[in-house]
């Protein structure tokens, strides 16, 4: 039964990645030794919940968790996509299971309608303006015209009481082959302040933290003060802030963060403006927690080689763990080669597309 | 592999992202130019005794782990970035139609 060859792999690092690379190449994975030196071993609440919402969104996946749980076999199925809804464990916000929805719902059979309930924000996940204002702009460069992330209510942690609704209507067979060899020009910042269930002067107060930072940067700023209250702002109290750098050509960065017990407002806007600023100059084209979707992106793409200018600063450890992980799954390398330029110590990325198509497209 | 050992080498980032016997942590430090020295030949000896290290490293690697999930990239303590960008001139020349006075004069 067991097919001659599945690529294992060892730890909890990149759980969601590594099943969504599966899920698109069509390999079966093995990951082992989950958590396997941890007094509480094996899979976490959260990371079942996102296998369960994998099994919902395809057909005919296999997954197989050990006693223990530190062992989960992967045989994926394929990506059918339809309506569902999700209700998120408490430990993780909707962001976590939202993301790697992106990389899978270009290429599923029917549209994807997924209503996410739960924690709509948190400190380490992708954030809700991140999604919408981040991510789908790079699906877009990619063909996926139409998605969409909306937010129905909100819910800040720890009681959450948040509804999302994501919609995928751009069904496609491929990604576009990209290439993208210039660091594209900024030319406006925007951003959303929003807040639950606090005053809404919250808002203001670190829009103008915010806005204090990006004034010596001398473009155009604009943040938009959203403040929810009412049935629809969830059971806790909470606030934050997305910034997002808009390029005539489509890229965005951005950054975001969400207040803490005892954080002050101006504080928290100022930080998250001094992100922006950070992340602007590390990176080219997409800044850093953008990268992995696009690179994905351009793997499953034509067989035909996309380009990407990166930084020399964007190569961290997630980055060279992401590729190892393509090139485990995929068989695919990527190319690193410095620009042209003499100034500048920017890397082009080169990729040659494995020639994925959509199993459920019918080729033109 | 040995021989690659010397520090001046300059790697190849392209190459070294694949060695797939390096940890991705290592490979940005050498490609850096900051790697130690022992690095290598430890890779292969380190087989037996890490054994018993990793039991004691084990509280400190989750956190490492989780750090790949998240979605926040990393960034520097506030102190240092208000540091850092007490003036945007620096990234002056990514934004367009920023007044030319303060980015002409550098």
């Amino acid at each position: 039964m067991a097919s001659p060859r599945i690529t294992t792999f060892q730890g909890n690092r990149n759980f969601r990645l590594l099943i969504v690379l599966a899920t698109l190449s069509g390999k079966p994975i093995k990951i082992e030794k989950i958590r396997s030196e941890d007094l509480n071993p094996g899979l976490r609440d959260h990371e079942v919940s996102f296998l369960r919402l994998m099994e919902a969104m395809t057909n005919g996946s296999s997954i197989e968790i050990s006693y223990t749980g530190t062992t989960v076999i992967y045989k994926p199925g394929i990506i059918t996509g339809g309506s569902y809804t999700h209700q998120c464990p408490p430990g993780k916000p909707v962001g976590y299971f939202v993301e790697p929805m992106l990389y899978l719902a270009p290429f599923s059979k029917k549209k994807f309608s997924v209503i996410f309930r739960g924690i709509t924000a948190s400190h380490d996940d992708a954030g809700l303006e991140a999604i919408k204002w981040g991510l789908m702009p790079v699906m877009e460069k990619f063909g996926v015209r139409e998605c969409a992330l909306h937010t129905l209510k909100r819910g800040s942690p720890p009681l959450g009481g948040g509804e999302v609704h994501l919609v995928v209507d751009s069904l496609i067979s491929q990604p576009i082959t990209m290439h993208a060899l210039e660091t594209p020009q900024i030319s406006s910042i925007r951003g959303v302040a929003y807040s639950t269930r606090v005053s809404p002067s919250m808002v203001n107060r670190m829009i103008d933290g915010a806005r204090k930072v990006l004034k010596s940067v001398g473009c155009e700023v604009d943040i938009t003060a959203d403040a929810w209250r009412g049935e629809n702002s969830g059971k806790s109290p909470g606030w934050g802030i997305t910034l997002v750098a808009e390029t005539k050509k489509g890229w965005r960065y951005f950054s975001e963060g969400i207040g803490g017990a005892g954080d002050v407002p101006e504080d928290l806007g100022a930080q998250i403006a001094y992100e922006l600023l950070e992340e602007i100059s590390n990176s080219a084209v997409v800044g850093r927690n953008q990268l992995a979707l696009a690179v994905v992106y351009m793997v499953i793409g034509k067989e035909d080689i996309g380009r990407l200018r990166i930084t020399k600063s964007q190569i961290d450890e997630k980055f060279i763990c992401l590729l190892r992980h393509i090139q485990e799954i995929f068989g695919t390398e990527v190319f690193l080669r410095p620009v042209d330029d003499e100034d500048s110590d920017d890397l082009i990325a080169t990729i040659k597309g494995i020639g994925f198509t959509n199993s459920n497209k019918k080729m033109a | 592999l040995q021989a690659s050992k010397n520090r001046k080498k300059k790697w190849d980032i392209g190459k070294l992202i694949y060695m797939n016997n390096i940890s991705p942590a290592d490979c940005i430090k050498r490609w850096r130019g900051e790697a130690e020295d022992e690095t290598v030949s430890d890779v292969e000896s380190e087989t037996e005794e890490d054994f018993f290290k990793q039991r004691a490293a084990g509280s400190e690697k989750v956190g490492v782990d989780d750090d790949l999930e998240k979605f926040k990239p990393h960034f520097e303590t506030f102190k240092k970035l208000v540091a850092k960008w007490s003036s945007a001139d620096s990234i002056k020349h990514r934004f367009l139609g920023a007044p030319k006075a303060s980015a002409a004069h550098e």
